[in-house]
């Protein structure tokens, strides 16, 4: 005979609104071994709680149910409540009846007769409740960053300034990301460069951070406070330790390949450094651009060092790193807008994407900082063409978030350095950050020419005698209701922002869930929005959905101080829900230790038993419901406890 | 032929260097429209002349006479836009091009030729007061401008006698101007013929110095707006209204007669409340008087909705049910006033007329405050 | 009174259920026939919970996980995915209509496919009527 006692929340009205809360709570009273049922508006408030604690000492408690809302927002919260009144925490059973009850109906009495027989089933599975103990394992102190952009270096700089050890690594041949393509950022104008290459410096400079670039993370193994990672070191045919960043070989170099850094608008060397504030300031080859790996002859690049650094034959390589916690922080791709042939990227030369302009800002872009044009002449005329497959249904359903401000960016520049006519083309103006809106206004009254109608077409076929050597942009200007053709030199796309093109590998590498556009998922929006399902890895930037610098460096300290609640510790507590053998069943079969992916299950010889190693086992319950005996228990899932549930939830 | 809206921006640049700059703020949110008096009326729509502005495209000319500058929107606009200005600019760039609508001709024709929009001879501009009163010489407190309209408009002459009764016997000494008088102009600037303006404007700042006016008193509030924003000269401009209130006040005049439970209520004229910023002194007016009830309609004050005569709307030819003086009546109507107090002739005009076609005649009279005023003076 | 079939679901904590739970907080509306049965991995659901379901008397029985190569413990649902392929063929042989039984993979950001896939199966059931192969009567019970 068990002592349950069973309390429902009303959670404001979010619960009480469709279920019966008083019914449920008389409903549960009635059940077997229930001594007490209780309603209470808010029950993970401090008089919520006291009222459950209290309930434990005055009923003498050894059960406690909790209809609530789902087990995933407060199981935590109330096993704790329960564990200071001096129950074991895992003596508790949440009943999910907000969730997956009142939010996905809308009849009162579905929604009771819901909740009854959920509550049911937790009664019956309560009973076979058993207490258990939790494990404590040894923290690794140090914190892996992925991603060297403005997030991963945020984060990076803040751990260390924790005086934690911190791996950065970035698979690129420098760090800087996105943000250092860029002239100016938004709404202050201040200069990209001036703001980011410090902090680039800083993460050189500082002793704690270890800097890998052209570096991949390969294979993520262990669980949180003790992750091995395993991760590739791309052979960069420049040996680091000897170079001595003069750059000689990159002035000699024959090969060309394609400045990923200036969006192809341009040629680089074959031996290179993407721009040149690169950190680290030493070289790669690229090896599909380089004559010696093509032809097998040249090789003046490593006449030209007097370091002997360069290395030909170098090859991947790989290393191990253990670390307590993980920041992924590994950004967007820009979306590929040649398949909106609407817009004639690719078939006009006058028609760039976002990136693109923003290299031909930048003085250390393709054109020193000059607007010019493909063809070389300066445009007089510019349109800026917002939510280019964002907030489309057949392409990114979602707002891309900073589209807009950016545009407003390139339109005051463009207005600086061509004084040309520059149009907008917006479905609606998004300025929702601090002094975002008043750069709005600043922008209308430099005269920039806000069109409210999405471009329908870019075209450079017309009848109109006056539109010749023009490309024409078709858009229904919704504010006077008409159909509207703008004749422009150029034409800016700015396309929606997306998860990288390789985000879902990595989402499987750090075991993340992906929302349904790709973009890593938090663990609660709005309470976890830098935790994942996965304990000990965080999420910051734009890999989590479209982001502007200030929200990115936010989250990059904000995922900094969350790894550092993990790395601080000496030891953490482990769910106690793990697997055990009941050796008098095993038949020895090793089916368990074949199929565990952490190889927790192992074969003791000597007993001719499998005996499971807690520290490595998760408690996913694949050992159990794969062992033929039937010898194996899954703690807090065993078979009885979740056959006793099902039966309780049929009853009615 | 392509029915394409293009871009014309130097349209657009042309109608901001006439004036019209603050146009480029515009974001089009539309609380312009949603607040000009005409969008229940009619399919003018202020927002879509801006929009029209911004880029120089086709279809300003059809919008262009819609606004009576009543300013509503301009004080709601929440990006600062002076609408007016943009309208008169507007204005200015097509009359120009003679584009000027029929029934306005005769009123700018008038005004160039004669001097007043009425088509008045010129030395018959005071012939309303009969010799009775004096013109203004240097010394005298103050220089009554009478309104055009209060001159040669068989209504308003009323309004004018009235006033100048009241002055009569307020013991001050004033007087009005000589026949070489011209219209304040605000009408004709407000149609865009900008140089009309500065003609008339020229001609009478040389009367006011030549006769060393030093306070200029209007019964127009489209002359005060037009002597305090436009002019620049030195003289003081005060309103009847104003100096009414404070000759009541002083019991320098002594409004005595009772009327006997008279319901009155009060249309503020939008270049006298809006544009000028007057709303007390009126009402303190009506307060003052024994036996009146002063009964307030929904919109007033701020909020107040113009007759439709500003900006040329006074001239213009409106169709029944798109007259906002027709739904000002109404609204006065449904107050029980037996009597729609104003202190404007353009308001006169309009409303008087409304009252006509309306038949209403029997149920409420349009009145001046100088009207309401002189009648409950003694003797 | 309709028949209102009784579903007894069972999802993995990391994509159905939390998948379950964006349904609500999204307030997608769902017909109330499923109770759901939370485990860690759907490698964890044993056949036998599956026979047992229908002995209690569930008309349908729905199991949700991980996309086969999303599971949060790497492989726990391709182990699920041969399993409940079997015991879907027992049960048919068995003489249960296989259309009583679901496996549905459905991530943590599918609440609308979720709330789907319970509509649809709650239509199906109640074309198919009560399941009364397997039904055993509380009384006549045993513990498996």
């Amino acid at each position: 005979m068990s002592r349950i006692g069973v309390f429902v929340c009303h959670c404001g009205l979010n619960i009480a609104k469709t279920v019966r809360v008083s019914e449920l709570a008389e409903f549960a009273g009635t059940l077997p071994d229930v001594v007490v049922a209780a309603d209470y508006k808010f029950m993970c408030s401090t008089p919520g709680q006291e009222l459950i604690q209290n309930d434990i000492k005055k009923y003498n408690l050894d059960r406690v149910i909790v209809a609530a809302c789902s087990p995933l927002m407060h199981e935590k919260t109330f096993r704790k409540v329960i564990a200071n009144a001096g129950l074991n925490q895992y003596l508790l059973s949440i009943v999910n009846v907000r969730e997956q009850d009142a939010w996905v109906t809308d009849s009162e009495d579905e929604a009771t007769a819901k909740a009854k027989a959920l509550i049911n089933g937790a009664v019956y599975r309560a009973r076979l409740l058993q207490p258990l103990t939790a494990r404590f394992i040894d923290v690794n102190s140090d914190v892996m960053v992925v991603g060297g952009g403005i997030t991963g270096i945020q984060a990076a700089l803040e751990l260390a300034e924790t005086g934690k050890k911190v791996y950065l690594v970035e698979r690129n041949s420098t760090i800087g990301g996105h943000m250092a393509q860029f002239d100016k950022t938004f709404p202050t104008l201040d200069c990209s460069a001036c703001i980011l290459t410090p902090k680039m410096d800083a993460v050189l400079q500082n002793p704690r951070i270890e800097l890998m670039t052209y570096c991949e993370v390969e294979e993520v193994k262990g669980f949180v406070g003790n992750f091995d990672v395993k991760i590739r070191q791309k052979a960069r045919y420049v040996d680091h330790s000897k170079c001595n960043a003069c750059l000689a070989c990159t002035e000699k170099c024959p090969g060309r390949g394609t400045s990923e850094w200036d969006e192809g608008l341009v040629k680089r060397k074959a031996i290179y450094i993407p721009f040149p504030q690169a950190v680290p300031q030493k070289p790669v080859i690229d090896r599909n651009a380089c004559t010696y790996f093509k032809k097998g002859k040249c090789r003046l690049c490593e006449k030209a060092c007097g370091q002997s650094a360069i290395a030909f034959d170098q090859e991947d390589t790989f290393r191990e790193i253990k670390v307590g916690a993980v920041i992924v922080a590994t950004g967007y791709d820009l979306m590929d807008t040649k398949p909106l042939v609407q817009y004639g990227y690719g078939k006009y030369p006058g028609v760039y994407h976002a990136l693109e302009i923003e290299r031909l800002f930048n003085s250390a872009g393709p054109t020193g900082g000059k607007v010019v044009m493909r063809d070389g002449r300066e445009p007089q005329s510019i349109a800026i063409l917002h939510c280019i497959g964002s907030r489309d249904k057949n392409h990114c359903e979602y707002c891309s978030r900073v589209c807009c401000m950016y545009s407003l960016k390139f339109a005051h520049l463009l207005k600086e350095k061509t004084h040309g006519d520059v149009y907008q083309l917006y479905i609606d103006m998004r300025a929702p950050g601090k002094g975002y809106e008043e750069f709005y206004n600043r922008l209308v009254e430099e005269d920039v020419k806000f069109i409210r109608g999405k471009a329908a077409r870019v075209t450079d076929k017309t009848d109109n005698p006056d539109f010749a050597g023009k490309l024409v942009v078709e858009v229904d200007d919704t504010l006077t209701g008409r159909f509207a053709t703008i004749p422009v030199d150029m034409v800016v796309l700015s396309p929606a922002m997306k998860p990288r093109t390789d985000a879902k590998e990595m989402a499987r590498l750090f075991n993340l869930s992906t929302d349904k556009y790709g973009f890593f998922m938090e663990k609660h929006p709005k309470l976890a929005p830098l935790s994942t399902m996965t304990e000990g890895v965080f999420i910051a930037g734009a890999c989590q959905g479209p982001k502007d610098i200030p929200d990115s460096v936010a989250q990059g300290t904000g995922a900094a101080a969350e790894a550092l609640t993990i790395v601080v510790k000496d030891r953490l507590e482990l769910e106690a829900a793990t697997a055990i053998v009941n050796p008098a069943s095993c038949c020895g079969c090793q089916s368990c230790v074949r199929v565990c992916p952490y190889g927790a299950p192992v074969f003791n010889r000597e007993k001719n038993v499998s005996e499971i190693n807690e520290a490595l086992c998760k408690g996913c319950g694949l050992c159990a419901a794969s062992c033929p005996a039937s010898a194996i228990f899954t703690r807090h899932f065993t078979n009885d406890q979740v056959m006793a549930e099902m039966e309780g939830l049929m009853e009615f | 032929m392509s029915t394409a809206l293009t871009p014309y921006l130097e349209m657009s640049q042309a109608i901001a260097e006439a004036g019209g700059e603050a146009f480029r703020k515009c974001y089009q949110c539309g609380t312009c429209t949603g607040t000009c008096p005409w969008s229940p009326v009619t399919e003018f729509s202020i927002r879509k002349l801006i929009r029209l502005s911004q880029f120089g495209y086709d279809g300003i000319e059809d919008l262009m006479w819609g606004c009576t500058t009543c300013k509503f929107c301009v004080d709601r606009c929440p990006r600062g836009v002076e609408i007016i200005d943009l309208v008169k600019s507007i204005r200015n760039m097509y009359a120009g091009g003679g584009l000027l609508p029929t029934s306005l001709r005769s009123f700018v024709g008038s005004l160039a030729s004669r001097g007043n929009p009425w088509s008045g001879d010129v030395e018959k501009r005071n012939d309303w007061g009969k010799g009775k009163y004096p013109l203004f010489a240097e010394g005298m407190d103050y220089l009554y401008w009478t309104c055009c309209t209060v001159c040669y408009d068989p209504r308003n002459v009323l309004v004018a006698k009235a006033s100048a009764e009241i002055l009569n016997r307020s013991g001050l000494s004033w007087g009005l101007p000589g026949t070489d008088a011209q219209c304040c102009g605000e009408s004709v600037k407000k149609v865009g013929d900008f140089d009309l303006f500065e003609r008339i404007k020229g001609n009478n700042l040389g009367l006011f110095k030549a006769g060393g006016a030093r306070k200029i008193l209007t019964i127009s509030p489209h002359c005060l707006a037009t002597f305090k924003q436009e002019y620049g000269g030195d003289a003081e401009v005060v309103h009847f209204s104003e100096l009414l209130d404070d000759l009541i006040r002083s019991g320098k005049i002594q409004p005595k007669k009772d009327r006997g439970g008279l319901k009155v209520t009060y249309h503020d004229p939008c270049y006298l409340g809006r544009h000028s910023g007057i709303y007390d002194a009126p009402r303190d007016i009506l307060k003052a008087l024994p036996g009146v009830e002063l009964v307030e309609m929904d919109r007033i004050r701020e909020q107040s909705m113009c007759c439709g005569g500003g900006g040329g709307g006074l001239w213009m030819e409106r169709a029944k049910g798109e007259r906002l003086s027709d739904l000002r009546v109404e609204e006065a109507l449904a107050t029980g006033a037996t009597v729609l107090a104003t202190s404007c002739p353009y308001c006169i005009a309009m409303l008087e007329d409304s009252v006509r076609t309306l038949n209403a005649d029997d149920r409420i009279q349009v009145k001046d405050l100088t009207e309401l005023v002189y009648e409950s003076l003694e003797g | 009174m309709d028949f209102e079939p009784k579903i007894l679901g069972i999802a993995c904590n990391w994509c159905t259920y939390t998948g379950a739970d964006l349904a609500g907080t999204t307030r997608l509306k769902y017909p109330q026939n499923v109770r759901t049965v939370r485990v860690m991995c759907s490698s964890r659901i044993n056949p036998s919970f599956i026979i047992r379901a229908f002995q209690l008397g569930a008309d349908g029985v729905l199991v949700g996980g991980c996309h086969p190569g999303d599971c949060h413990y790497g492989t726990g649902n391709l182990y699920a995915r041969r399993k409940l392929a079997i015991t879907k063929k027992i049960l048919e042989f068995a003489g249960m209509d296989q259309k009583r039984f679901r496996v549905e993979w459905i991530s943590a950001s599918e609440g609308n496919k979720y709330a789907e896939i319970v509509e649809e199966f709650t239509r199906d059931l109640k074309a198919l009527g009560p399941q009364n192969t397997f039904r055993i009567e509380k009384d006549s019970r045993e513990r498996i």
